[in-house]
């Protein structure tokens, strides 16, 4: 007899349910965290490089571009801080009914804007005053 | 390993379509995945226009009324037909559900029927579950003890005892939920699912079961329980209300508790 075939999954589940959607997206945004190191260790680099090659650095990493791309990982990074922490919550052993799992989902997407916010303010403000 | 695409022998090809008898009232466009073992092709997805007017209020109900009157060839499970046997699990509209407890007016005008996700095909909506059972088994759900029971009476609990495993015991072992789990889904040849760690918690926690170590031994395994990274999906869809992902969570506690 030839081999079963496999069902499909990702092609015919919801993906758009809450579960599925704050995983996915607390997956995602860690790869993109990790991704953003890179640029950090670049610039640590120039920094242990001397006056010289941080300066580049520095003229590079301040191009509209980037800042673009710092506020993008400032999201990313507020996002996966909320959803790390609601993880640390159920690890414990709470918060795992389906009420407030669904509940704390939308919590997790209030509270990572929040927190964005917050950042992006406090750091637009420092680059202002310097 | 994360597959992500079907193999070349499950991707599925348009179907045929039935069409609505002449004079039907309330049409619903039901698209069911078909597998035919042994036609030699691969699976298709018809679409069967059914007059749900003329046809009992669930899901299972419009199964039943298309094997009857359209096409016999149609193959699901089911027996019950009220959510105690957990035969008629089938995805639903893209969530794992019960087709007999799933009601057509619940959902839209057009249904998408597909089997349990990423499991092996025997037909149309049957998928294998050998392996389900064989992991539900590997968790040994019965009662262990050493003590022989007190010769005139049977082992006894307190309320409180049977209030801790009315829930868990509750599982019809459906498969809803542990073919919902994406780690199920990439690594169900090692990792035991949320069905069957809950019968395991299930044992764990009953206070006339003796083995509670041994069981707790066998589960400290990168795969067999630590694949579950609480994406929810098991609560989610369980038909009885049940939460297997609390009780993988409690399991995770038990066996930090026990090295301190």
């Amino acid at each position: 007899m030839a081999e079963r075939p496999t069902s499909p999954h990702l092609s015919v589940y919801r993906m758009y349910r809450y579960t599925l959607l704050t995983s996915v997206l607390n997956r995602a945004t860690g790869l993109v965290l990790a991704l953003g190191l890179i640029l950090m260790v670049y610039w640590l680099m120039a920094l242990a490089a001397g006056p010289a090659a941080y300066a580049r650095a520095a003229a590079l990493l301040g191009l509209g571009v980037f800042k673009l791309v710092w506020l993008a990982l400032l999201a990313v990074f507020s996002y996966h801080l909320c959803a790390g922490v609601r993880h640390l919550v159920w690890d414990t052993g709470r918060g795992l009914e389906r009420a407030q799992s669904r509940a704390s989902a939308y919590l997790v997407l209030i509270a990572s804007a929040v927190v964005f916010v917050a950042l992006a303010a406090w750091l637009l403000g420092r680059g202002q005053a310097s | 390993m994360a597959e992500f695409r079907l193999p070349a022998n499950s991707r599925i090809r348009t179907g045929v379509t039935h069409e609505a008898p002449p004079g039907a009232r309330e049409v619903r466009k039901l698209r069911i995945y078909r597998f035919d073992p042994s036609s030699g092709q691969n699976p298709r997805l018809d679409t069967f226009e059914l007059d749900v007017a003329d046809c009992g209020p669930m899901v299972l109900d419009a199964l039943i009324r298309i094997k009857a009157s359209v096409d016999s060839s149609l193959t699901f499970r089911r027996s019950c037909r009220e959510g105690i046997c957990g035969s008629c699990a089938m995805n639903i509209d893209g969530v794992n559900r019960l087709a007999c407890t799933t009601s057509l007016h619940d959902l839209g005008r057009e249904i998408r029927i597909y089997p349990l996700p990423h499991m092996p095909v025997v037909k149309d909506l049957v998928a294998d579950l050998t392996q389900f059972y064989a992991q539900y088994a590997s968790v040994k759900p019965w009662l262990q003890a050493q003590t022989p029971p007190p010769p005139d009476s049977e082992r006894l609990q307190s309320k409180e005892e049977q209030e801790r495993i009315d829930r868990p015991a509750a599982c019809i072992l459906c498969a809803c939920c542990s073919t919902a789990c994406p780690s199920y889904w990439w690594n169900s040849d090692r990792y035991l699912g949320p069905a069957a760690l809950l019968a395991a918690y299930r044992w764990i926690i009953d206070s006339r079961d003796e083995a509670s170590g041994e069981r707790l031994d066998a589960l400290e395994d990168p795969f067999k329980l630590y694949r579950c990274h609480t994406i929810m999906n098991c609560t989610d869809v369980c038909p009885k209300d049940l939460n297997p992902a609390k009780a993988i969570a409690e399991i995770k506690k038990m066996l930090v508790q026990r090295q301190s």
